[in-house]
């Protein structure tokens, strides 16, 4: 893993990704029970069904975003130096994106997480 | 680091001449041509700061309508385009453009730049803006104001008897707005990403930034969603195309997902940069560095992100399957996380300072507190059964009022007392301030605090009168003696703006003691930065030592104008390390004539009267055309100016590297979202029929397919046509002549399939969609023709070359989008069909 | 739980004497849900299930919100006001903790509240399940109300007044006509749009019986603010007579009978057992029994009557009915008359 990502992304995107990993996550789950609901009298399976695809997309999610935060970890030298970052140093923008990364990576993470209750209580396409 | 200029006394005094001559604002009416980023933010902040102004008034007027039950004060009619035209003024003449003026106004000095890179395009934004607003506020004096309420639902919105032309007022007139706030957006991510004063890694940004940057980002994916709904409620209107008439296969509910897409990142538009205000102003009063600078990009771009999964929150009672509202009530819990943080940021921040209390804080600290209390309503809306109550009632009112003039009006005026002297060189009154304070902040409650109640009670939104046996009529008297105390708050701030000031007898650039850059700037010279310095420090003028006077003493960047034009630099996006002198727009008639020109085609169209709006469009492009021809990529008198510091850099860059390249990008990604909201849309009533062709005929399999590899050759041509210029002008030219042909073949083709089968737009809304979604292809294959065409004639007077091919370089980049966009298009309306069952 | 001075505050005894001042014997209109009142209109002031469950959330996140708002507030002074500055590190983890980590602990929990409560206020009740309906259309600006059996078939249709059985599920479809409206009883839980082109459905449940107001609380056009309806919740047996005997048609007086059929009346408004069978207005079948007019926006009064059949666009501007102001003032009266009997 540590050769094929390196260490420093120099890049803004990496910022973006767990947030990115929460809206595809959001809009699979939302556009599956939405078609599954409107076309539910044609399709042949139940949404117990759904609610465990969606299930096992939700654990994928959190993983990815797992990996996201861990890679923002390292980049911020595992915790080792403390915010705010203001250093004008090449290695400061690097530390400051690392951590500004794994903050996001966690909030992301929560997003998803809340995102997986209604599949735990909602049993039914129900209005 | 290079060594600081040093400048005799003499050639500081020539060279101070020479930046004023190139920086002059123009006198007498030519004033009014004027680009700088000074005059056009002020101008954008006055204008709508009256548009507020007006807005209330129409607030009042409701107010009085409803401060006794069964009153006759106005007619339910009058009362409806009231409330109507106050919500669409508040947003989208208020709310989204001051935000715009302000950061028109702030950017360039903030991040040490002289100007913004597009100063024409903020113009012609401004200009816009102004003609849209005076057309859509004044309809209100011929009686004849969009009265649909400002999400104007259809049906409702869509029935001529009812919505006459208001409705179209409405939606011309505030689509052509949109257009504005979309190139503000390009110009403010463009401003910040690549012209940020050497040293301004991003991690050294002002939090005002990257606020910003987030707001013009949003922007790009909540706007265009509007403007495609637009588009379809527009075609409906004018020419009977059935999108939203149920009897012919439409659906209101498309609207409804259109328009809140758009609606609610909207809230976070408008609430973050006045957020960002009061990142500015809380760290200056506790006189230290802000705490958890990281905290608050993970503010930002969290709630960048999570905004756009709350929509349906507006929809909780349409009847959409429970398990849908859920996931969307989630990510609105999930969004008050992020508005936590960032007020336990400036608590913190606080907390960890010395606080000097002044006026902006006290209205900083006020619209917290009041913001709060909207906070904590809407967690509770957020969840479904409790909004199955609450929806649509005075209780939504309140909430959204608290939500709104706590957390973006009160830190607007917070910046106004904080950001006057910066703009006038004089300070604002504490006195009358606090006196405005009071009054705002106790008739705000007093207004709006009982709307809790009165919706609970049962009090439905939008009604011009009420009956007395519900005990409503306690809470609405209070609710207008509190909104009139409100207003006369207002009044006070606004008469200590226009009130004389003397001048202060001291020269004090940074009356607050401020650590941030805007501050070195001087109000009384237009070039904004004196020289441009190099930062080390997210607070240079607290510990950057001598700063203020280096610059003035132009021993930074740029500190002459030589060249006789407007000259900024760019840097890279990351490090922000100079890469380019950039040349910018100066004084020009052309982005006003363009921007009436333009709006005369709204208007023109609203009162279908086709000929002007024929001749409006002629001019528009006309001058449009000699914008592009005489304003961008020229060729320099040499490759490389000195900029100081003994450094040289390039004046014409193209690909990646230019900043041109980039606006086209952004404004492609904002249009591919609009593209995207079309195809959601043609999804969207698969989903809602079991049959969404309801048996009529499809545009086929062949001319689509057809249309698909036409435009793709088309792509690949005028890529060939970038890549043969670098070897000479010959095959370039060939290339584009192809490729222009092969995109007329791929247009016909285009229009082919729906035109030869006999799709009769106004039968159904599947014939309807296909059409809407080939001719929004086929329009951007005309336009890519247009461009073929431009770098075809540029190619042929010498204005593209092997050395300077900005405008082929970044015509390309649109035939990416536009690839991308036919084949999706011509994918969808040929082959779905057959997979559908 | 609605004790206290909160709900004093928000259920306003004022309210109450209003009520009782307007109704003589405010007591008596719980027990004779037929008099003339226009009843509760509070989601504070629950009467069913559903509306008791939302107004119980309600005061759980009133007292978490008050909590939070103070202890907010109390920081922001606080930090101002502070003698001494203390250390970034203290700082940086009030906002850890309050910022991320509580608000993610009481939103998570919050959450899990409201979701569980969605499915267990409005149950799964299948479109294809044989149960009887109340199809209810908006229409600009009043309630077309129509009563279904089992089969779906109807069995009557009224307007702007529904009677339901206390302590029973009632089934609404809900449907508009024109533009959207929307469904609202406070009193007895939230509400549910109604768009046209699509069916929503609805279960209501009264716990006690009464007259509860509903309103049209999606923006619906000139007259929304007119747009009401009232809600009877009757004893289940009471109930059922009285569909036996509305699904019957009796005969109707003559006189006013006459004068509504020769102006034309009978082109819009229906009256059971009477040539007047139009589809376009209100079913007028019984209206005497009812106990508002126009939406629920006059009283059931012979001078409301006769004021509105006079210039029904003076009262509800952007009725689509026309005035009748033009006939002589004795018939006028005498169509009120009429009217107001009809049984």
């Amino acid at each position: 893993m540590k050769s094929v990502i390196p260490r420093e992304v120099e890049s803004l995107w990496t910022l973006f990704t767990a947030p990115t990993i929460w809206a595809v996550h959001f809009i699979g789950c939302y556009a599956t029970v939405a078609i599954y609901c409107a076309k539910a009298a044609s399709l042949d399976f139940g949404f117990d069904t759904v609610r465990l695809l969606l299930a096992g997309f939700t654990v994928f999610a959190l993983a990815v975003i797992v990996l996201s935060a861990w890679l923002a970890w390292r980049q911020w030298g595992f915790g080792v130096h403390d915010p705010p970052h203001d250093e004008p140093t090449r290695k400061g923008r690097t530390l400051f994106q690392g951590y500004a990364t794994l903050l996001l990576s966690g909030l992301s993470f929560v997003a998803v997480v809340y995102a997986a209750i209604p599949l735990i209580l909602i049993a039914e396409c129900q209005r | 680091m290079a060594e600081l200029g040093n400048f005799s006394p003499e050639e500081r005094v020539a060279q101070e001449e020479r930046l004023r001559r190139v920086w002059k604002t123009p006198g007498g009416w030519r004033y009014w041509t004027s680009v700088n980023n000074s005059e056009i933010g002020l101008w954008y902040g006055v204008t709508a700061f009256a548009f507020m102004l007006f807005a209330g008034l129409l607030g009042l007027l409701m107010r009085a309508q409803l401060a006794v039950p069964n009153n006759d004060l106005i007619s339910a009619d009058l009362f409806n385009q009231a409330f109507t035209l106050h919500g669409t003024v508040m947003m989208f003449l208020f709310a989204v453009p001051i935000f715009e003026a302000i950061a028109i106004f702030l950017l360039p000095s903030m991040l040490g730049a002289r100007e913004l890179p597009f100063p024409r395009l903020s113009a012609f934004g401004y200009w816009s803006f102004l003609l849209g607003g005076i057309f859509v506020c004044g309809s209100i004096f011929f009686n004849a104001a969009p009265n649909a309420g400002w999400f104007m639902y259809p049906p409702l919105a869509t029935d001529k008897e009812y919505a006459g032309i208001g409705a179209d007022i409405w939606l011309l007139g505030l689509s052509f707005i949109e257009v504005a706030s979309i190139a503000a957006a390009v110009e403010i991510i463009v401003g910040i990403m690549k012209c940020r004063a050497p040293g301004m890694r991003i991690n050294m940004m002002p939090m005002f930034a990257w606020y910003l940057l987030i707001v013009a980002g949003m922007i790009l994916f909540a706007f265009p969603p509007l403007i495609a709904g637009d588009i379809l409620f527009e075609m409906e209107r004018m020419f009977d195309w059935p999108f939203f008439d149920v009897s012919r296969g439409g659906d209101p509910l498309l609207w409804q997902h259109l328009f809140w897409i758009f609606g609610h990142p909207e809230v976070y538009i408008i609430f973050l940069p006045a957020i960002a205000l009061m990142a500015m102003i809380v760290p200056t009063f506790s006189q230290r560095p802000i705490v958890g600078y990281s905290w608050i990009v993970l503010a930002a771009v969290g709630t960048g992100f999570l905004s756009f999964g709350l929509w349906v929150h507006h929809m909780f009672t349409t009847g959409l399957p429970q398990i849908s509202l859920a996931f969307f009530s989630a990510a609105s819990e999930a969004v008050a996380i992020p508005t936590g943080v960032q007020i336990f940021v400036f608590i913190a921040t606080m907390l960890a300072g010395r606080v000097i209390f002044s006026v902006p804080m006290l209205f900083g600290a006020g619209g917290l507190a009041i913001f709060t209390i909207g906070g904590l309503t809407g967690v509770m809306v957020a969840l479904v059964p409790f909004d199955w109550q609450a929806h649509d009632t005075y209780f939504i009112v309140a909430h959204l009022h608290y939500v709104i003039i706590g957390g973006m009006f009160f830190p607007i005026v917070a910046g106004i007392y904080y950001y006057f002297p910066f703009v006038t060189g004089k300070k604002l009154s504490d006195a009358w301030g606090k006196v405005a304070f009071w009054l705002m902040f106790v008739g705000f409650n007093v207004g709006f605090f009982p709307m809790h109640f009165s919706g609970l009670r049962g009090m439905p939104r939008r009604v011009f009168t009420y009956p007395e046996e519900f005990g409503w009529d306690l809470f609405n008297m209070i609710s207008t003696i509190g909104a009139f105390v409100f207003a006369a708050g207002v009044m006070t701030f606004v008469i200590d703006i226009f009130r004389p000031k003397p001048k202060p007898v001291e020269r004090n650039l940074n009356p607050w003691n401020a650590g941030t850059l805007e501050w070195t700037n001087d109000p009384d010279e237009s070039w904004g930065m004196r020289s441009v310095p190099i930062i080390t420090s997210r607070y240079p003028l607290w510990e950057q030592p001598n700063l203020q006077a280096d610059i003035e003493a132009g021993r930074y960047y740029l500190p002459d104008a030589k060249s006789g034009q407007r000259e900024t630099l760019v840097t890279s996006v990351l490090d922000a390390e100079p890469i380019q002198c950039l040349r910018v727009g100066g004084v020009s008639l052309v982005p006003m004539v363009s921007a009436l020109a333009l709006g005369g085609v709204f208007i023109a169209l609203t009162f279908h009267w086709w000929i002007p709006t024929l001749i409006c469009a002629v001019i528009t492009f006309i001058s449009i055309m000699v914008w592009l021809w005489t304003g961008t990529a020229q060729i320099p008198e040499a490759e490389e100016v000195d900029v100081g510091l003994g450094q040289k850099l390039p004046v014409y860059v193209s690909g990646p590297a230019s900043v041109g390249w980039w606006a086209m990008f952004i404004t492609m990604v904002g249009d591919g979202t609009a593209f995207a909201s079309l195809i959601f849309g043609y999804f969207f009533y698969w989903t809602v029929h079991d049959d969404f062709t309801s048996g009529a005929a499809g545009p086929g399999v062949i001319w689509p397919i057809a249309a698909l590899v036409l435009f793709v050759v088309a792509w690949l041509l005028t890529i060939a046509a970038r890549e043969l210029n670098e070897k000479g002008p010959a095959g370039c030219r060939i290339a584009l002549v192809a490729g222009m042909l092969v995109t007329i073949a791929a247009c016909l083709a285009g229009l082919a399939g729906p035109f030869f089968h006999g799709m009769d737009p106004t039968s159904n809304v599947y014939p309807a969609t296909v059409w809407i979604i080939a001719i929004w292809t086929v329009v951007h294959g005309a336009v890519g023709v247009i461009m073929q065409a431009y770098c075809l004639v540029g190619s042929l007077t010498g204005r593209v070359t092997v050395a300077y091919d900005q405008d082929i370089r970044n015509v390309t980049l649109y035939w990416h989008f536009v690839a991308f966009t036919a084949v999706i298009t011509f994918a969808v309306l040929g082959l779905f069909p057959m997979v559908n069952v | 739980m609605t004790d206290g001075w909160v709900a004093g505050l928000l259920q306003s005894r004022r309210s109450q004497r209003h009520l009782s001042r307007l109704c003589p014997g405010f007591i008596a209109l719980l027990v004779l849900p037929l008099t003339s009142c226009s009843g509760t209109h509070s989601a504070l002031d629950p009467a069913g299930p559903e509306a008791a469950n939302v107004a119980q959330l309600f005061f759980v996140m009133l007292a978490g919100g008050v909590v939070i708002w103070v202890g907010l507030v109390a920081a922001l002074i606080y930090s101002a006001r502070k003698k001494r500055e203390h250390s970034e590190e203290s700082a940086g983890r009030v906002i850890l903790w309050g910022g991320a980590v509580i608000p993610t602990i009481i939103l998570c929990a919050l959450l899990s509240y409201g979701m569980w409560l969605m499915p267990a206020i409005r149950p799964w009740v299948p479109d294809d399940q044989q149960v009887r309906r109340i199809e209810v259309t908006g229409e600009q600006f009043w309630w077309r109300v129509r009563y279904l059996d089992e089969a779906g078939e109807t069995m009557f249709e009224t307007a702007n007044e529904v009677r339901i059985p206390v302590g029973e599920p009632a089934h609404f479809s809900l449907k508009a006509a024109d533009v959207i409206h929307s469904f609202w009883v406070p009193s007895l839980g939230g509400k549910m749009d109604m768009i046209p082109g699509r069916t929503n459905p609805l279960t209501l449940t009264a716990d006690r019986e009464g007259t509860y107001r509903g309103v049209c609380a999606e923006f619906c056009g000139e007259s929304h603010a007119l747009m009401a309806f009232t809600v009877r919740a009757v004893a289940p047996d009471e109930h059922e007579a009285w569909l036996a005997e509305r699904r019957v048609s009796g005969s109707q007086d003559a006189e006013g009978l006459a004068i509504f059929l020769n102006n034309g009346c009978g082109a819009c408004h229906a009256i059971s057992g009477t040539p007047a069978n139009g589809r376009i207005g209100p079913d007028l079948t019984a209206f005497g029994e009812r106990t508002t007019l126009a939406a629920a926006t006059l009283r059931h009064t012979a001078e409301d009557i006769a004021r509105f059949v006079a210039y029904p666009g003076v009262i509800k501007p952007g009725v689509k009915m026309p005035h009748f102001g033009m006939l002589p003032e004795d018939d006028i009266k005498t169509i009120a008359a009429f009217l107001k009997e009809l049984k």
